[in-house]
């Protein structure tokens, strides 16, 4: 009689073994949520830099959800809220609306989860924060280059500048003032206008009035594409060396090859314009799975998300893991080697693309590498 | 030469606004509610166009116009599922009941639009051709004086319908009175939802003209439906003629005040015309027949 319990003792304990190793076998999937706004007025991008973090994400042992932010910041901390409520999160896929990640920062900074998002905005790196990691060059990079190109390329001496009074306009407008005044070439005129301004005859003639030999841009798509087309109505024969907008394959599309004769943009890579095997694979593959073009966001977010992966298969198992190798690794990425600046800011080189009016495929026409000069640390 | 040029854009602008003005209020006098998916009906216009373009043959000079009947045909059958679906249910409610539910049918558009042709603008084609006519030395583009000439020709139809025939007096004689309309024996129902199609209808021809010039895009319909919303304030809460007036005055400001200015000096400028309206006119430029603001 005095075995009966030790059994049952013995036989509770193996189980209690068991259950054990059958639950650490099993341990749920790392998760990383992927935050961007898929509807609003930055539908398009929002929309490219998803499927670029999908493109990445599908088909590996990470865990992912697609979470829509819209445009307002509320509904990215809210979409945030619900998608950090889980231990095994090592990271986020943040949008890329500049408004939208100076909210999220500070809760990033509390859950100790860090960002990775293609915002262009310059302050959502300046905020001193550790958990913000941009995988799109920032505008002390693509301002630089579109600044750079227009005045020692196209001799740009009286250039104007057109921007939106959004975050991403204000602080591309900003950047672009900063470099074109550094190198000696002030902005002859400079306006911003909301997004949803229709008729740019007004501005034009303001740019035409000004005597601008060059028109530097920082739109959003819809808006550069009306700035190309009613300028080309006008008559109006300088050249236009527009933002990132321009170089995504829907701005494009707009447009009417003649009009976009001599149209010029910044970006951080034109993955239709790349020759290359590993690009070609990745333009192919983004074509199947979504039947439409890629754009630099979507290659800029499918980079970031396959540093997370590289991460996690060098060890990383937590948040603070996946933020340790993102400040400290260096990155071969397809569009350019990535490496953060100590403030998270990862790419440092920018291209400029230009279309010579005969199709919707731009050429890249100058490659500026390394213009912080942290990838020589 | 320029004031001309900045005289026909405003003029043109301000038409496809009018458009949607006019279809706003034509629903609002019906129902003396607000239609917040009336400005996704412009959108479904646009994309409707851009939808119905594919099946045009190559290089007709006039390939908007020809969509135009497309168009006007999707739109009004549009306006009739927002009217069976937003308004009849509830239309014994109180009035948040019907702002709430379009407000939600509109999310439901231009998610639906967004799903069915991705986030990017999308451009339709031209109404009557690109370019420029040259006319006393000025540089007139197609585009613009085609959608002055379309819009004329459906306002004209518009008042003709509501001055001539029997439904335009029923229109107008629900929108006076609609307990004494029904009293008379004239079908609400059936009122409410024509005027649903038609308001809509009118709201998607002029997304057909804006979309070549603009662009259209599944997000627009928020900032349309504001400039609807301004426009019926200024011209006078269920006035078709205020309506117009008041989207001129918004493409005036847009346009005109914008290129001896700048655009948010102008669009600043412009709410303060609002204010100042509400202010010292608060039944509008021409009087407010619906006498219930919302």
């Amino acid at each position: 009689m005095r075995t009966l319990p030790r059994l049952v003792i013995t036989f509770a304990t193996g189980m209690a073994a068991i259950l054990s190793l059958v639950t650490t076998s099993h341990a749920e999937p790392l998760r990383v949520p992927v935050l961007v706004p898929i509807t609003g007025f930055l539908s398009l991008e929002g929309t490219s830099q998803k499927n670029g973090a999908e493109l990445a994400l599908v088909g590996t042992d990470v865990s992912f959800s697609v979470i829509d932010t819209a445009t307002a910041p509320e509904i990215a901390i809210n979409a945030f809220e619900r998608a950090v409520d889980a231990s095994d999160v090592v990271s986020v896929i943040a949008p890329m609306l500049g408004t939208q990640m100076l909210a999220l920062v500070p809760l990033a900074d509390e859950f100790g989860i860090p960002l990775i998002t293609v915002s262009g905005t310059a302050k959502i790196t300046e905020l001193g924060s550790p958990n913000v990691y941009r995988f799109f060059p920032g505008d002390a990079v693509v301002k630089a280059a579109q600044a750079r190109y227009a005045v020692e390329e196209l001799d740009a001496s009286r250039p104007a500048i057109i921007s939106q009074t959004t975050a991403y306009g204000q602080s591309g407008r900003a950047a672009l003032e900063a470099n074109l005044r550094r190198i000696g070439t002030p902005p002859v005129f400079q306006e911003s206008m909301d997004v949803s301004v229709k008729d740019m005859l007004p501005v034009l003639l303001k740019v035409r009035d000004s005597g601008a030999d060059a028109l530097l841009l920082q739109l959003h798509s819809g808006p550069t594409a009306l700035v190309i087309r009613h300028a080309k109505a006008l008559g109006l024969d300088i050249p236009i060396i527009a933002g990132s907008a321009m170089h995504q394959p829907e701005t494009a599309a707009l447009l009417e090859p003649a009009e976009l004769k001599g149209v010029c943009a910044e970006s951080g890579s034109s993955p239709v314009s790349e020759t290359s095997e590993e690009m070609q694979a990745f333009v192919d593959a983004y074509r199947r799975s979504f039947d439409r073009e890629p754009d630099a966001f979507a290659l800029g977010q499918y980079d970031g998300a396959q540093m997370i992966l590289a991460a996690i298969a060098a060890g990383a198992q937590t948040a603070d893991a996946v933020r340790s190798h993102l400040q400290t690794a260096r990155h071969e990425g397809l569009a350019m080697t990535y490496k953060s600046d100590g403030k998270g800011n990862m790419a440092h080189s920018a291209v400029i693309i230009c279309y010579d009016g005969t199709g919707r495929v731009p050429q890249i026409v100058k490659r500026y590498e390394n213009l912080t000069g942290v990838l020589l640390d | 030469m320029l004031l001309t040029q900045i005289a026909l854009n405003a003029l043109a602008l301000g038409s496809a606004y009018a458009l949607v003005a006019i279809g706003f209020v034509l629903v609002l006098n019906a129902t003396t509610a607000v239609n917040f998916a009336h400005g996704e009906g412009v959108v479904a216009g646009g994309f409707a166009a851009v939808a119905l373009a594919i099946l045009l043959p190559p290089d007709i000079p006039i390939p908007g116009l020809l969509l135009l009947p497309g168009v006007l045909l999707v739109t009004a059958l549009l306006g009739l599922a927002i009217g069976a679906l937003a308004y009849l249910p509830i239309r014994k409610r109180p009035p948040i009941s019907v702002f709430v539910s379009t407000i939600a049918v509109g999310i439901i558009i231009a998610n639906g639009l967004n799903a069915t042709f991705g986030a990017a603008p999308r451009t339709a084609p031209p109404l009557i051709g690109v370019g420029t006519i040259e006319f006393l030395g000025a540089s007139l583009s197609r585009q613009s004086l085609a959608i002055i000439g379309i819009t004329a020709v459906l306002m004209s139809g518009l008042a003709m319908v509501l001055q001539r025939t029997q439904l335009g007096r029923q229109f107008r004689a629900c929108a006076q009175d609609p307990e004494m309309a029904r009293a008379l024996g004239i079908r609400l129902t059936r009122i409410t939802m024509i005027s649903f199609a038609l308001g809509t209808a009118f709201a998607g021809a002029a997304g057909l003209l804006l979309a070549h010039q603009f662009f259209i895009s599944p997000s627009d319909g928020g900032t349309l439906i504001l400039k609807a919303y301004i426009a019926v304030v200024i011209g006078g809460w269920g006035s078709l003629r205020g309506a117009a007036a008041g989207a001129m005055l918004i493409a005036f400001f847009e346009v005109g005040v914008a290129t001896f200015s700048s655009q948010p000096l102008a669009e600043g400028l412009l709410y303060i015309a609002v204010l100042l309206v509400l202010f010292f006119r608060p039944q509008g430029l021409f009087g407010e027949p619906q006498q219930v603001r919302v």
